[in-house]
């Protein structure tokens, strides 16, 4: 129930008397409708209603005398103050807002570098990435020690390069790839004593590649790590690493398991004059199934090269050396070509790769 | 002659230095300031006839009377309470609370009315009195007396805590939260109550409030404690001095206002802190004080703030007590590692 | 050995006005009793504009004294200006009559700490809010008054609540044991906020909480006025001349809510409450200095305006005093600002309103061409 007080008259009034009331119990009434007439010392005043709302209860009777303050009408419902909204001191606010709250939890984004922060400001000052810094302190912390060792270091080897381009590329694929790729190599030497004098190398390793594809057409594939899916592809088109001073680039030769010898040398040409006059256009950057890298042509035996993500394998030819080998039963000097394969081994199976490479060794031995 | 000296066996026997224990000094500096000022006066329990039960306040109550002495019933928030009224009349009133866990019933009164009555009369009333009490652990007590309430005093506005850590510094100490016209907490470490003597001079000389006090210089540490703990934490300087650590060790002395300056010039130049207080970890001083190093002394730390406390358990009963302070051996420990690792 | 008391209750104006004879000279006594009239009415005139400013939004909750304003008058009116008197929250009828301006209550409710630096009663508490803890003061305050020998009283007041809680207790002991010169009146207006006077204490009356302290108790009407003045005149001067402390427990009626933000209708029957202002301490003394001859209707009307006129100049002071400075907030903190809490001062100085808001929102771009 809501209690009207009888108000302030005014003029330091403080009571009168209930003349006559101008409404009863049970009787609704709208605002400003006359609930009562009363004396003051001064005249006859008519109280209004505040409310427009169904009234309860009347609490003085008529030639009463009420004082400012006092109860003279109680109304039903809800007046302007919500039932609940008590408090004795203050005002608590009341909202109609609705919260709705989806918290969040944090993943645990690992220690990261630890340097206290005298040691942060000398690297910053010194110039030197913390990331490259060694820490020699417990719990892996990086001391201000190990920050002047490093500044040291790097000032006697002049400044750093920022990447850029391919080399940029570079760093990135390869990041990325060995962060992806369950890498397994194999390795192994081809006999080619029986090669003629003007053999062209790079194309009996086209061969001996598309050998070991038709032995293994897995090796020919694309790997989708997050579907865990693997396409293995007819088409043979193949990646050919190029060292230049730039950087790494393997232009992509397509369809070689289709294409003559002839054809095959006419398109490693004209690869390699594109790149001379910079034309290569990125396209043709793209699409490898699989790569060869014919890193011999400088030096090294043996590698592991990085296979690039979506392939799956990766053959490396080492340089071409005059080695004592047996030879149809006695020790004899031979042409050897060693050979390694390097494959993913989420999606290639030992054994496949070893097929492959048998078949390719095979495809070497041949003198044609 | 020798009638005074029953009654007053704390008076200072006739110039000169005496070599006292905390205790002592306390004594000393109470009757030194009544004397001083009429409007000094005491009030407590049993700190009359008994001299409390410490004898803090031995031998008072015959020179100065039971007016001035008062044995108050038993009634820790009234204690407050009339110490308050006492001190808003000009008064300057003393009042002893027997053991620290008999403080809390204190806080209302003290919290409530003894911070802010000058704030809220904009200075027209002050509350000019002490609030003196025997804290911590380490004295075999049974429950209830081992309290190291002094950060829930410090969290409020309007108060000055106070923890002398020797018999020089409670009897300076004392006398300026007596003669200051602010309401103070003094939080005296009954451990070492006569743990070990010291010479102090009577000479009503205060100390200054508000300030730290540098007990050793050093170059390789900043260790910071107040009351009991200094103890021991000279006790392990002296130790980690032997093993080529050198460390700087402040005496907080007044814990609010805290005197952050000189620890922030100790930590400047040493690059390492750790905290040392008998109080639990959790929202105990030693967080505040480490907070304000993050805050203005980050860039000087070589290591990062260490804390060396009391277990954030209810302080165990006599046979464990030992276990939940920190010991020597605790607090060499983090300097160690703070210095080397 | 057994032990038993009484405790007398004290009236001598009824409820309708006729003055018992016992009251003696007091009753001839106009002027004495003309002043009372005239500080009850402008107390309650000045509870009602209060109550009224509050629902408009111009002052904080407000406790009134609607109804009580006899205890108040009663009690100040019987003591001296060097006197000082500790007050509850409800007691602005007291305080007003000891020298507590308008102005100073109305700054007080609204949130300005000014409000309790009384100019005139220097020495007198300011309100109390914790309930109980007021009484210690008093005690403490009359142990100052004994021990420097001082011709001087403290007179506190605390509600019927507040005698059941412990710090009450307490200090009535130790007055007790101390017999220091303190007056402590009971406010009984038998509600402390929604629980009655019956659920707040099972003792017939709170005076006799005086005995277990050794202290003498006393009850009396507290809508008389002249009762009250005659019993706490008594007291106070029992306690100049050294006879210790008394508890008087004034019998009243709480007519308002307990504060602005209260509905009391929550739990009491507003009849009840319409009943109770037969009772009420103003009529029933007009209704006596009428029959007297002391008091007619103009000089009803002149005080009615006089006091209205107050009361309107007071809130307009009230309303025109600007608040204070972000700095008042560091003022009075201790005796002088520790060094300690200088860089917080001068934070709360760069986020004070008034030349707009200087580090709320940054700008986004920076003046003067370019992409800023």
């Amino acid at each position: 129930m809501k209690i009207f007080r009888l108000p302030d008259l005014g003029e330091g009034l403080q009571e009168a008397e209930v003349v006559e009331w101008r409404v009863q119990s049970g009787q609704t009434v709208a605002v400003d409708d006359p609930l009562l007439a009363v004396e003051t010392a001064k005249a006859v005043v008519e109280i209004p209603s505040p409310h427009a709302a169904r009234i309860e209860r009347l609490f003085a009777k008529v030639g009463e005398i009420v004082h400012i303050g006092s109860p003279l009408v109680g109304f039903d419902g809800a007046g302007e103050e919500d039932e609940g909204a008590g408090s004795i001191v203050g005002a608590v606010a009341t909202g109609t807002q609705v919260m709705r709250e989806a918290p969040s939890s944090l993943e645990h984004a690992g220690a990261g570098i630890r340097a206290m922060p005298a040691v942060r400001a000398l690297a910053r000052k010194l110039g030197v990435d913390l990331a490259i810094v060694t820490p020699s302190g417990a719990d892996g912390v990086i001391t201000s020690a190990d920050v002047e060792r490093v500044a040291r270091i790097l000032a006697e080897s002049g400044p750093a390069e920022p990447l850029r381009g391919f080399r940029r590329a570079m760093a990135r694929n390869m990041a990325l790839a060995r962060s992806e790729v369950a890498a397994a190599t194999i390795v192994d030497d081809a006999d080619i004593g029986s090669w003629s004098k003007d053999a062209d190398t790079t194309i009996r390793l086209i061969r001996a590649l598309v050998a070991g594809c038709r032995a293994e057409p897995s090796l020919n594939a694309w790997f989708e790590g997050q579907t865990m899916a693997r396409r293995v592809l007819g088409k043979i088109d193949l990646g050919v690493a190029v060292d230049l001073p730039e950087g790494l680039f393997v232009p992509v030769l397509r369809d070689v398991g289709n294409r003559d010898a002839a054809d095959l040398r006419a398109g490693l040409d004209r690869m390699r004059a594109d790149m001379a006059a910079r034309r290569m256009l990125p396209e043709e950057l793209r699409g490898a199934t699989i790569t060869l890298s014919n890193f011999g042509m400088i030096a090294g035996k043996y590698a592991a090269p990085v296979v690039l993500p979506p392939t799956v394998a990766i053959l490396g030819a080492g340089r071409i050396r005059m080695d004592v080998v047996a030879f149809e039963g006695a020790p004899a000097i031979r042409r050897i070509l060693p050979l390694s394969l390097t494959f993913d081994h989420r999606v290639v199976s030992g054994g496949e790769a070893g097929r492959f490479l048998a078949a390719a060794l095979e495809e070497l031995a041949k003198p044609e | 002659m020798d009638r005074e000296r029953q009654s007053a066996p704390y008076h200072h026997r006739g110039g000169g230095m005496a070599e006292l224990t905390l205790v002592e000094a306390v004594n000393l500096a109470l009757a030194h300031e009544m004397t001083r000022d009429r409007d000094v006066l005491l009030l407590g329990e049993d700190i009359g006839v008994n001299g409390g039960v410490f004898r803090a306040t031995n031998g008072l109550i015959a020179r100065f009377g039971r007016e001035r002495v008062v044995d108050t019933p038993l009634a820790e928030g009234a204690i407050a309470g009339v110490a308050i009224g006492m001190a808003a009349m000009g008064l300057k009133p003393v009042a002893e609370i027997q053991f620290s866990g008999f403080i809390y019933p204190c806080i209302d009164q003290m919290i409530n009315h003894a911070s802010r009555l000058r704030h809220r009369t904009r200075g027209r009333l002050t509350c000019p009195m002490v609030l003196r009490s025997p804290c911590g652990a380490g004295i075999h007590a049974p429950e209830h007396h081992s309290e190291s309430p002094e950060a829930m005093f410090a969290h409020m506005p309007g108060l000055r805590v106070v923890a002398p850590s020797s018999p020089a510094r409670a009897y300076g100490l004392l006398l300026a939260a007596i003669r200051d016209p602010d309401p103070v907490v003094f939080l005296e470490p009954t451990r070492l109550y006569r743990l070990f003597r010291q010479e102090v001079l009577d000479d009503g000389e205060a100390l200054p409030l508000d300030a730290c006090f540098v007990s050793r210089e050093g170059r390789d540490a900043t260790v910071v404690a107040w009351g009991a703990m200094l103890h021991e934490v000279m006790t392990a300087a002296e130790l980690l001095e032997q093993e080529g650590i050198e460390i700087e060790v402040i005496d907080a002395a007044t814990l609010k206002p805290l005197d952050f300056e000189t620890i922030l010039r100790s930590v400047e130049k040493t690059g390492r802190c750790v905290i040392v207080h008998e109080a639990p970890r959790t929202c105990g001083l030693g967080a505040e004080i480490a907070a304000q190093i993050g805050e203005r002394a980050l860039y000087s730390l070589l290591a990062p703030v260490k804390r060396v406390t009391g277990y954030d358990v209810v302080v165990p009963l006599s046979r464990l007590e030992m276990q939940y302070m920190p010991s020597v051996a605790r607090i060499a420990d983090a300097v160690r590692k703070v210095v080397e690792g | 050995m057994s032990v038993s008391f009484r405790i007398d209750c004290l009236q001598f104006l009824s409820p309708s006005g006729e003055l018992n004879e016992t009251a003696g000279a007091i009753a001839r006594d106009a002027n004495l009793l003309e002043g009372f009239y005239r500080a009850m009415m402008r107390a309650r005139i000045f509870d009602g504009k209060a109550i009224a400013l509050q629902r408009t939004g111009k002052l904080g909750t407000f406790a009134s004294a609607l109804g009580q304003e006899a205890v108040g008058v009663g009690v100040a009116s019987a003591m001296l200006p060097r006197d000082v008197l500790v007050p509850s929250y409800r007691d602005h009828a007291a305080q007003l009559l000891r020298g507590m301006t308008m102005v100073e209550n109305l700054l007080y409710w609204g949130g300005d700490e000014r409000g309790s630096d009384f100019a005139v009663p220097r020495a007198d508490f300011p309100i109390c809010i914790p309930v109980g803890t007021q009484v210690a003061h008093a005690v403490g305050a009359a142990y100052a008054f004994l021990l420097r020998k001082e011709d001087r009283v403290a007179v506190c007041f605390v509600g019927d609540g507040g005698t059941g809680n412990g710090a009450f207790y307490e200090a009535l002991n130790m007055a007790g044991v101390w017999k220091t010169p303190v007056v402590i009146v009971i406010n009984n207006n038998r509600w402390a906020i929604s629980t009655p006077r019956e659920r707040e204490c099972a003792a017939e009356t709170l005076a006799q909480k005086a005995i277990g302290a050794g202290v003498e108790g006393v009850q009396v009407d507290g809508n008389d006025v002249i009762a009250v003045y005659q019993v706490v005149r008594q007291a106070i001067e029992k306690a100049r001349d050294g006879g210790g402390p008394t508890l008087i427990e004034a019998l009243t009626f709480r007519l308002g809510d307990h504060t602005t933000a209260d509905d009391a209708t929550r739990y009491r029957d507003p009849q009840v409450v319409q009943q109770e202002w037969a009772r009420e301490p103003i009529g029933r003394l007009r209704t006596y200095l009428a029959a007297k001859g002391f008091w007619t209707k103009d000089r009803e009307d002149a005080l009615l305006k006089q006091c209205a006129a107050e009361v309107e100049q007071a809130v307009a002071a009230y309303l025109a005093t600007p608040a204070q400075q972000n700095d008042s907030m560091f003022d009075h903190l201790y005796a002088a600002l520790p060094f300690a809490m200088q860089s917080q001062l001068e934070e709360a100085r760069r986020f004070a309103p008034g030349d707009g808001p200087r580090e709320a929102v940054r700008a986004v771009s920076s003046p003067g061409g370019g992409d800023g």
